[in-house]
């Protein structure tokens, strides 16, 4: 597995004495993507799959994939989508494969409580949070973080999740209305 | 119908992500949320998702971006070199079969002297006349190395093709 791999000075020097690998991206240009969106691309992982574990592996894989899938890309944006879409598509084979402990993920008694805060009420919304997210599918997680968390729009959050975007605002209108009930407001708030 | 949308719910949601709600936002914006269940529901959502993404992004724990680079780096190149020595596949077993087939049916479609040899053979069984099959037997000994210069050059060519190719 990528992540056994060691880093360090030696297996750096013995990298740079080799002749470049095939990337279409070249370091600087990484680094530079890497450190607009390595953060909150690990947010979202750890929110999906509510494991702080697996999101640190698929983190990596999934910078992993997006560098070896040798395609160009028009604007940042679109580059960060496919970013997204890669994580997700792993996200979704991580559950199947049951690296995720199936059960405690349904039940949501796993979903992590991160991170941890010394702020009792700060503790508290997160508390509540991760409570409210292990009632929901991996699926709808991720629809409403990519909305309300990474500010995505309907065609972006289309695009990442591999469905039509006309279809996206009445999912993310049933969604948000159980993650609002989850979050301890009515069960019906009810349309206007 | 049920609505599913509400022509406030962009105005709400700038004023949540941009930190304006509840504060400082028109009271009629305030009024509204308070009666609306759609724009009520993205206060809540919206709010809550918001402040947890501030607070994981600075609560994240990365790997520095040129570690990632350099593994990247060796991982791919471990696994093309594992791509070059890995054994023949049944798809390029298959490939090389059906070459094989195809070639051997127009060899044995247009060559004439094969089809008499084949013919006489046929003939020399059934027959048995020991002459004729002694006759036919050697013109097809005859053609032998013409026969096996085929074979070898559908055999060099695909594995050589085979070890260029995966030596990339
Ligand atoms: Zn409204």
């Amino acid at each position: 597995m990528f992540r056994d791999a060691t880093y360090t000075d030696l297996t750096r020097t013995e990298a740079a004495g080799e002749e470049t690998a095939a990337f279409v991206m070249d370091e600087e240009t990484f680094r530079g993507f890497y450190e607009r969106t390595a953060r909150g691309l690990w947010a979202y992982l750890v929110r999906v799959t509510g494991d702080r574990a697996l999101a640190d592996d698929l983190l990596q894989e999934t910078f992993y994939r997006f560098l070896r899938a040798a395609a160009t890309y028009e604007s940042e944006s679109h580059r960060r989508n496919s970013l997204f879409r890669i994580a997700t598509n792993l996200a979704r084979d991580a559950r199947r494969r049951s690296l995720i402990r199936a059960g405690s993920i349904l039940m949501g008694e796993r979903i992590e409580n991160v991170p941890s805060s010394v702020d009792a009420a700060v503790s508290e919304r997160n508390a509540d949070l991760s409570r409210a997210l292990a009632n929901l599918k991996p699926r709808e997680r991720a629809m409403l973080w990519l909305a309300y968390a990474e500010g995505a729009s309907h065609e972006e959050i289309a695009g990442v999740m591999g469905l039509r975007a006309s279809s996206l605002r009445p999912m993310l209108f049933r969604i948000r209305k159980k993650m609002a009930a989850l979050l301890g407001r009515k069960p019906e708030g009810g349309a206007r | 119908m049920r609505h599913v949308e509400c022509r406030f719910e962009e105005d709400v949601l700038s004023a949540v992500v941009q930190s304006r709600w509840p504060e400082r936002v028109d009271p009629q914006l305030q009024a509204h949320v308070e009666g609306c269940g759609i724009c009520s529901d993205i206060v809540a959502v919206a709010g809550t998702l918001d402040a947890d993404h501030d607070e994981m992004l600075s609560a994240a724990v990365i790997p520095e971006a040129g570690r990632i680079w350099w593994q990247a780096q060796l991982r791919a190149r471990r696994e093309a070199a594992e791509a070059a020595s890995a054994p023949i596949t049944w798809a390029q077993v298959a490939a090389f079969a059906s070459a094989m087939g195809l070639i051997g049916a127009c060899f044995g479609a247009s060559s004439t002297w094969f089809q008499a040899a084949l013919g006489s053979i046929k003939s020399g069984v059934s027959k048995f006349e020991l002459a004729a099959f002694v006759s036919s037997v050697a013109a097809a000994v005859g053609h032998a190395a013409f026969a096996l210069g085929l074979v070898l050059i559908v055999l060099l060519v695909p594995t050589a093709l085979y070890i260029a190719l995966g030596r990339d």
